[in-house]
């Protein structure tokens, strides 16, 4: 063990308590339960895994899933950076309470949100109404489930975001100017370049926590197989059918799917980080 | 001595709040469940100590009637010259009280929607497999059937299952896979078909080509419909569709009867495996065998629910619920056939969305 993390003798102290802590915290809450998944789903034999995995509506869940979770962490990404430069660097009445409000998707349980949601579009609800009059149903389509997961996933990007910008000294973007780059220029060749890993955390964060969204969802997505019907969903009708087996399946092609994701996110983070050669 | 009566809500049938993995680890379920558990001992243990504890497993519409049938009980147990009982009931959908039952929660009496849901149960050993046989009537004191709710005055002239899947009818009911109700609503309307010599999968495969939301439960389907104004038509349970009629005004829905329904039979049954002592099965089987007393039959038809036994119920609460041409499972060839057939995977209701 020791031999294996510490080929020299750190010289801080207290390296094995605290490693020992986090490896025991880490496995009891993490490693354990996904290990247990893929044990579950080992047993159950990849080819059995995949014939549950390779079924349209399983295939057509997933893509559902994934592609609304990515649109959705893209719009957080945009309108994250937009939030957090509006709250670092502009000084107006309320600005406390706006920044505070930005946790409020944390804090609220995601079915309150989702009830909430629902009630505002759905086709007699406040938004909802309006929008049924152009012919635009939100609830209970596509746009609900977006809705959703950009609600769940909104401080992530806004939250990592924030410190880099206000870390940031002012003097660079000074210098941009003098040296007589447009304003325009300044914001993507200056100050883009140094919130991009944050941002892509934020990015990565918001995604993997739409991706695994269930509560909030159900309420407003309709549920329809093949239409508004998302892979927490399918894994919650396997469980219901006593059918722990397809349930593991479609549970580890989410785990595979999104651990491949955020490695790729991961690998665009390193490489923007060497381009810019700090932060 | 007071009576004390607890409801609590261990799993309160709403689907996890977010599940990126299916909780699979079957290890770590019980663990979650005992916690659970604990709470709920501490809240019983605060009232009582020494009172006989029963916890009644049950599912989403039957709230209202066990809270009345537990005081019910409560009062008549300790008239019989027991200590009075701490009755503790916990709701949800059928299938997920069925599963923490399954996974280790220790309840002595399940009362479910489904007596597939309960034969799971058996499966895993918690009771035995003839348990449908312990008490009259299949062991359902009270039974309910499927009707529809429509908006004030019908506007679209529903009177029968061939006008739900008229041109531009929304119908609202739940997914089947999830909520038992839902699969009542269904076989209904096969059983319909069957009756009137159509093409049972094809009227079924018609009629949730009407359904723009498919819930994951009867109540949720019944707030999409009343609250939310979707659909034209909710396919409900008597019961809940009395309840909404009562909560939400009689002048926003009518209650519509069709002419054929199925006699849903909800079972009710004594878990053997979590019976600690004599004392608990005494009181555990008083508290099923007490339910097809007159008393509470009468209590049943109060909720909405059709009971057997009518002599001391009021007259007004038995009226109410009209007669109409009842198919009961057993017709179709029981659960152990039509669940595999018809919910199972890849089964008919499957097909209806894949195989077009």
């Amino acid at each position: 063990m020791r031999a294996l993390f510490l080929p020299r003798r750190s010289p801080m102290p207290g390296f094995g308590l605290s490693m020992g802590v986090t490896v025991t915290m880490l496995s009891l809450v993490v490693l354990l339960p996904v290990g247990a998944l893929l044990w579950k789903g080992a047993s159950f034999g990849a080819t059995n895994l995949w014939e549950v995995v390779n079924r349209p509506r399983v295939w057509q869940a997933l893509l559902l899933s994934f592609r609304l979770s990515a649109l959705a962490a893209l719009f957080n990404l945009a309108f994250g950076i937009l939030l957090a430069w509006v709250l670092v660097r502009y000084r107006f009445a309320g600005r406390r309470l706006l920044d505070a409000a930005v946790d409020l998707p944390f804090a609220l349980p995601t079915a309150v949100a989702g009830i909430a949601l629902t009630a505002l579009y759905a086709p007699n609800g406040l938004f909802g109404a309006l929008a049924a009059e152009i012919g635009w149903r939100i609830a209970y389509s596509q746009w609900g489930i977006f809705l959703a997961l950009v609600f769940v996933g909104l401080p992530f990007v806004v939250r990592s975001v924030q410190p880099v910008l206000e870390d940031m000294d002012r003097e660079v973007e000074e210098a941009s100017a003098t040296l007589g780059a447009s304003r325009w220029r300044t914001i993507t060749r200056v100050v883009l370049p140094v919130i991009m890993p944050a941002a892509l955390t934020g990015f990565a964060l918001s995604l993997a926590r739409a991706v695994g969204e269930y509560g909030s969802v159900i309420f407003i997505a309709g549920n329809i197989p093949m239409k508004t019907e998302i892979a927490p969903l399918l894994i919650v009708i396997q469980l219901e059918e006593f059918n722990y087996d397809g349930a593991t399946a479609i549970g580890i092609a989410m785990l595979v799917l999104s651990f491949t994701l955020l490695l790729v996110i991961n690998l665009v983070q390193i490489w923007s980080r060497r381009r810019i050669g700090y932060v | 001595m007071s009576t004390a009566i607890q409801i609590v809500d261990p799993l309160s049938g709403r689907p996890p709040r977010s599940a990126p993995l299916p909780p699979t680890a079957s290890g770590l379920r019980p663990l979650a469940l005992t916690t659970l558990m604990a709470s709920a001992i501490a809240l019983g243990a605060a009232t009582d100590l020494r009172a006989e504890t029963l916890l009644n497993v049950s599912y989403d519409p039957t709230r209202e009637f066990y809270r009345d049938y537990d005081a019910a009980f409560a009062a008549w147990w300790e008239a019989e010259g027991h200590e009075a009982p701490t009755l503790e009931t916990s709701h949800g959908g059928s299938g997920a009280q069925a599963r923490a039952v399954i996974d280790g929660l220790d309840a002595q009496v399940v009362t479910l929607a489904l007596a597939s849901d309960i034969d799971q149960i058996a499966t895993a050993g918690k009771l035995p497999a003839d348990w449908q046989s312990a008490l009259p009537h299949n062991a359902a004191p009270y039974t309910s059937t499927i009707v529809f709710l429509v908006r004030e005055g019908n506007p679209e002239g529903i009177e029968d299952w061939d006008d739900i899947v008229g041109d531009g009818v929304e119908v609202i009911t739940p997914n089947p896979k999830t909520s038992g109700g839902a699969r009542w609503n269904y076989l209904a309307a096969w059983a319909w078909a069957e009756k009137d010599d159509r093409d049972p999968e094809g009227f079924v495969r018609e009629l949730y080509r009407h359904v723009p939301v498919l819930d994951s439960g009867a109540r949720g389907a019944t707030t999409t419909f009343a609250q939310r104004g979707i659909g034209d038509v909710l396919l409900a349970w008597e019961n809940e569709a009395y309840l909404a009629l009562e909560q939400m005004g009689e002048d926003q829905f009518d209650i519509v009867v069709p002419s054929v329904s199925m006699r849903a039979e909800p079972p009710v049954a004594l878990l053997e495996a979590n019976i600690a002592d004599d004392e608990e099965r005494a009181l555990a089987t008083a508290y099923l065998e007490h339910l097809y007393s007159p008393e509470a039959q009468a209590l049943a038809f109060k909720h909405f629910y059709r009971g057997w036994d009518s002599s001391a119920a009021d007259p007004e609460d038995v009226a109410r619920l009209p007669d109409l041409d009842l198919v009961g499972i057993e017709e179709m060839g029981g659960w152990a056939e039509v669940q595999p057939r018809h919910f199972g995977q890849g089964g008919i209701f499957d097909q209806i969305y894949v195989g077009q």
